[in-house]
């Protein structure tokens, strides 16, 4: 067992004791109730569970879930498909999502979504060339699977919050 | 095939117990009624001003929707401590099986209860015709299949759950002894379908099983394999005369005939998952104080499911036999057909059977699902083709398919029946000869999966004609255009489609697309070396519907103009709550604000019964049956067969026309001071809506606010149940409202007037399809083409899709968007079956318990031409024009396709699924 503390979506829990090979997926789903990180493969293969972690130096990346132990992220700060909107108002992101029509089952829609905004966060910090945009997407996005929708769409709706700002994200 | 009907309804009133199924909702904090709909009039939503996906908002907020998301502690008055159970499964069909090695679960990961074989002997279960098999493979046996259940461990806490089930996932905990070898058993069924043409396209056939009705062999000679040969002393009609006819259009194809091109090829498909990203899950608590059974369950089917719940259980002793069952249904992760009708749901019933008081959650890891999820058929076909050369016609065509069905039946005997009546697609031949058999094997089982068998032969025959076009020669669209089924012409089954038949526009559509007019200066394109380039294209039909579809729905309109919708129809992702919307808006004009989905148990208003088998009953048997103005041949479909927009939205719609004709409308002429006797009063069908107002002549626009509070105030039409049956032919009846007679393709009919009750309305008139048309095939079919061109590197045979196009007709489509989806999500699914998707067969295969994605390749974005990519709908013939099925079609072309274009690429033709790279380096060697 472990001690564990972590922050998910601005809100501190633990410390806890967590058995070391508890995954993270488990952690958030069976002991948080928080569902809507999903359970894909458990092998780290479709990133239906990816979450955002939170770095200190202000940057961010995904992670799975299901492989990873929890007490692996011990102190620190992480974001789930839950903590997006703020309130009713949803992000430019998941508006996107909705309107583009990008899913269909959405089960694989968490970590997409989390892909995408750590994308977004990304090259507003580091903003890539028009001619490098699709294809920035396509790599930040392909590690994710989607057995529904062919992946188009996805990638249409994270172009068009891009595109609509181009001053933000493009260089 | 399906379970009877008979059988629940005897039950349900012999068993006394009440059965109530609905949808589940979202949200975990506030009460069943509050969230049984979606989305809610709180809640934003951009679907209600036409953009997106009207279950957008859950889906992007990660709201608990799925069966996988719900705990004890998210449901309305269960206890709050959820308990865990796991299925284990034989990794071994060879040997008999002596039992657990229990004693490796010790300590923390000890079980708080194992349920065996012995176990469920003695409670007096029944299990449903359609799932029989053992539950749990007995000890002492040899497994029936590969990843046959043997127990069922069951944990009070998770940890202990949790850390078991990853320490029997290499399977040395299931113990076994003497090698058997496989357990053989009959086939699950065998058929034969020929047609013989009369000598003018507008002759009567001579032959066709609509005439004489589908035949089987009726000998099986020391092997699973049926005597296909008619030995007309030993085998009587029909089957003697089906294969009298059928042997003499093989022995035309074998004879020597100059001026017949004869083709004989053997094609061979692999069994592949349908990998819905949410590993099936279910929650069951018996609450042994009332005798209440709840379940939550995420099927494709949950009628079905509930019927053979009940059905199980109708006989179980004490105290396992519950008093009521309530089932939920939660969204779905995916389905593609592997949800429809899988054994899961019987496991997560016993979980909470044996578990009496506590609720149980059962739920497959991957690999589980893997080892015990429902499969796609693999497929060896032996096809011939005969070609005139002079005409360039295809005379004739014979072909015999085994598929390998797994360890339980399932839906092998309709997988087989369907691929084989549609294989020969799109074109027009007089004279067909097809076998098919599906055999059991010690193989995980196969049934239903997106594109039903037909993916597989239509893949076989897509290949062929690219082969005969080139043998010919002939230009391969050319070909196609000049074999083509007319759209009065007949399929192999001797009927008409009653739907369009647009192969010929779909046909202009690839010959004038870039990717096909310059697919030889493509080719001859200088690029870097070592690349070969090709162009492939492939045309398939599909059949939509199964012969016995129904849906429920019902539509209700409040004094301020609010729509709300309740339809037994899930939701699997193919948009089926969006889809229903915009059916709704098209007669009440606006999008409606609450969505109820996947609800069985809630339309009393009709007051339905049923009796017998819809797929089988004689005419006589409907006749009688339907004099009672109840009665309907089935109460409640799956979404399957493509059937969503088709049929799922059909009673939804009519239920929509009835409140206007005889809500709205009638309000609108009160405001209009329109008398009834005017003329005008019998013109509904002329008022359009636009912009949310209503017009009509040179009247003033009515705003549907205005209308429905009219509506209530007059005490008109403010709601509507309706209920569909479509046998390849819709049910129409007659009913008196409102002093009318009102004629619609519906067989019942419950309206509410005002803020009053439902009513039910009784039927004065009913004609219903003919049950002679279970003979046919299809007679609902719509057709898509696919261009694809390729880039194959010789060196690596690595394969790149540089470019492609899908040209689809749909009829009306409901949701343009969610039709692009699918046509999209087909196209990928397609890519990883010719490319990508394997599952070795046996004891490699999936049932070893070892599967993961690791192992088993999907397509993903990189695999695709995500930006190259375009889809094409032809616009509807008529502005009315149903809307068609297409989410199973979109996924057949690209595979052929694929193929053929690797063909022009390299010379080689590939004769089995999928192809790998290495095959490629192969050839190219």
């Amino acid at each position: 067992m472990t001690r564990f503390s972590i922050t998910i979506n601005g809100e501190a829990h633990g410390p806890v004791d967590l058995r070391d090979d508890l995954s993270m997926n488990d952690y958030l789903r069976e002991h948080l109730g928080m569902t809507g990180t999903k359970f894909g493969c458990g092998a780290g293969q479709c990133l239906s569970c990816a979450i955002i972690v939170d770095e200190p130096d202000g940057t961010s990346r995904t992670s799975p879930t299901c492989i990873v132990p929890a007490v692996n992220f011990d102190g620190m700060a992480i974001r789930t498909v839950e903590g997006h909107a703020k309130g009713d108002e949803l992000t430019t992101l998941q508006k996107a999502f909705i309107e583009h029509f990008a899913f269909q089952c959405g089960y694989c829609t968490a970590g997409f979504l989390n892909e995408g905004q750590v994308l977004l966060e990304r090259l507003e910090r580091s903003p890539v060339a028009r001619a490098e945009l699709e294809t920035t997407i396509a790599e930040a996005l392909d590690g994710h699977l989607c057995r529904c929708t062919g992946y188009i769409k996805y990638h249409e709706a994270v172009r068009s919050v891009i595109l609509a700002e181009p001053q933000r994200y493009l260089a | 095939m399906r379970a009877s009907r008979r059988e629940f309804m005897t039950w349900m009133s012999a068993g006394g117990i009440s059965l109530s199924m609905t949808r589940l909702g979202q949200a975990q904090s506030v009460g069943f009624d509050a969230r049984e709909t979606l989305p809610g009039r709180a809640r934003w939503n951009p679907a209600i001003g036409g953009l997106g996906r009207i279950d957008g908002e859950p889906k992007v907020t990660g709201a608990k929707l799925y069966a996988s998301d719900f705990r004890a502690a998210d449901m309305p008055g269960w206890p709050d401590k959820t308990a865990h159970a796991l299925l284990v499964r034989a990794p071994d069909a060879s040997h008999v099986y002596l039992g657990l090695d229990l004693a490796r679960l010790s300590g923390a990961m000890k079980p708080t209860l194992v349920v065996t074989a012995s176990d469920i002997a003695t409670i007096g279960l029944q299990v449903p015709d359609f799932y029989a098999g053992d539950l749990f493979c007995p000890v002492g046996r040899t497994p029936f299949y590969l990843g046959q259940p043997v127990a069922m461990l069951i944990f009070d806490g998770f940890d202990a759950y949790d850390q078991a089930r990853v320490a029997v996932r290499d399977g040395t905990f299931v113990r076994f002894g003497e090698e058997t070898g496989p357990i053989e058993a009959e086939n699950y069924g065998a058929f034969r379908f020929t047609r013989v043409a009369g000598p003018t396209p507008e002759s009567p056939d001579l032959y066709s099983p609509v005439l004489a009705g589908w035949v089987k062999p009726g000998r099986v000679q020391h092997s699973p394999l049926p005597v296909w040969e008619p030995y007309a002393r030993e085998t009587s009609d029909p089957y003697g005369k089906a294969a009298r006819y059928g042997e003499t259009i093989r022995a035309g194809l074998a004879g020597a005939n100059a001026d017949l091109l004869v083709l004989d090829r053997h094609f061979e498909t692999q069994s592949v998952d349908p990998m819905f990203l949410e590993p099936e899950a279910g929650l069951a608590w018996h609450d042994g104080r009332t005798g209440t059974l709840e379940l939550v369950l995420g099927v494709q089917s949950p009628f079905d499911a509930s019927e053979a719940i009940a059905f199980l259980l109708a006989k179980a002793k004490a105290p396992f036999k519950p008093k009521r069952i309530k089932a939920d249904f939660a969204y779905m992760g995916g389905g593609f057909g592997g949800r429809d009708h899988t054994p899961f749901m019987l496991y997560v019933t016993l979980a909470g059977l044996f578990f009496t008081g506590r609720p149980v959650r059962l739920a497959h890891d991957r690999f589980q699902q893997f080892q015990g999820g429902i499969k796609r058929h693999a497929f060896k076909m032996h096809s011939r083709i005969g070609v005139d050369r002079r005409t360039a016609r295809i005379t004739a065509f014979a072909a015999d398919h085994v598929l390998d069905g797994g360890g339980l039946a399932n839906f092998s005997p309709n997988v087989a029946t369907v691929a084989a009546t549609a294989a020969i697609g799109i074109y027009d031949i007089p004279k067909v000869d097809i076998t098919t058999v599906a055999l059991h094997s010690r193989g995980v089982t196969a049934g239903s999966m997106r594109g039903y068998g037909t993916v597989q032969t239509l893949t076989a025959l897509e290949t062929l004609v690219d082969e005969v076009a080139a043998a010919l020669p002939l230009d391969p669209i050319a070909f196609r255009r000049r074999n083509a089924l007319p759209p009065d012409g007949r399929t192999m089954t001797g009927n008409r489609y009653t739907v369009s038949v647009r192969t010929m526009e779909i046909l202009d559509k690839l010959e004038t697309h870039p990717i096909w007019a310059a697919r030889a200066a493509e080719k001859a394109r200088p690029r870097r070396e070592g690349i070969l380039v090709g162009t492939g294209v492939a045309v398939a039909t599909k059949d939509y519907g199964t012969g016995a579809d129904c849906s429920l729905g019902r539509v209700e309109i409040d004094a301020e103009g609010g729509i709300s919708i309740t339809s037994d129809q899930p939701e699997m992702g193919n948009g089926m709550g969006t889809a229903l919307a915009s059916r709704v808006a098209a007669h009440l004009g606006g999008m409606a604000e609450e969505i109820s989905l996947a609800r069985v148990g809630v339309f009393g208003e009709l007051a339905l019964v049923t009796s017998g088998n819809s797929y089988t009953m004689d005419q006589k048997t409907q006749d009688a049956a339907e004099r009672n103005s109840r009665w309907v041949p089935a109460i409640s479909a799956a979404t399957a067969a493509s059937n969503g927009a088709h049929v799922g939205t059909h009673s939804t719609s009519e239920a929509a026309r009835v409140v206007f004709r005889f809500g709205l409308w009638p309000a609108a002429l009160a405001l209009w001071s329109i008398a009834p006797a005017d003329h005008r009063a019998e013109q509904w069908a002329q008022a359009t809506w636009r912009d949310g107002n209503l017009h009509f002549a040179d009247l003033p626009p009515l705003s549907l606010k205005a209308l429905a509070a009219k509506a209530h105030a007059s005490r008109l039409v403010t709601g509507a149940t309706t209920h569909c049956f479509s046998r390849w032919a819709w049910a129409k009846a007659t009913f008196p409202v409102q002093g009318h007679r009102y004629a619609a393709e519906i067989d019942a009919l419950a309206i509410r007037r005002g803020g009053g009750p439902f009513e039910r309305v009784a039927r004065v008139a009913v004609s219903f399809p003919p049950t002679g048309n279970n003979r046919i095939g299809t007679t609902y079919g719509a057709a898509c083409g696919t261009l694809v061109r390729v880039e194959i590197e010789r060196t690596s045979g690595a394969i790149t899709i540089a470019r492609a196009y899908t040209i689809l007709e749909c009829g009306n489509a409901l949701v343009p968007e969610v039709v692009k989806g699918q046509a999209q999500g087909g196209f990928a699914m397609g890519v990883g079956y010719a490319l990508l998707e394997t599952l070795p067969p046996f004891e490699d295969g999936p049932g070893n318990g070892r599967w993961n994605l690791g192992q088993y390749v999907v397509a993903r974005g990189s695999d695709l031409p995500l930006h190259d990519f375009e889809v094409e709908m032809l616009p509807p013939l008529t502005p009315d024009e149903a809307p068609k099925g297409i989410a199973e079609v979109v996924m057949i072309p690209v595979v052929p396709a694929l193929l053929n274009a690797i063909f022009d690429a390299t010379g080689h033709r590939f004769q089995s699924l999928p192809v790998s790279p290495s095959m490629l380096k192969g050839a190219l060697a």
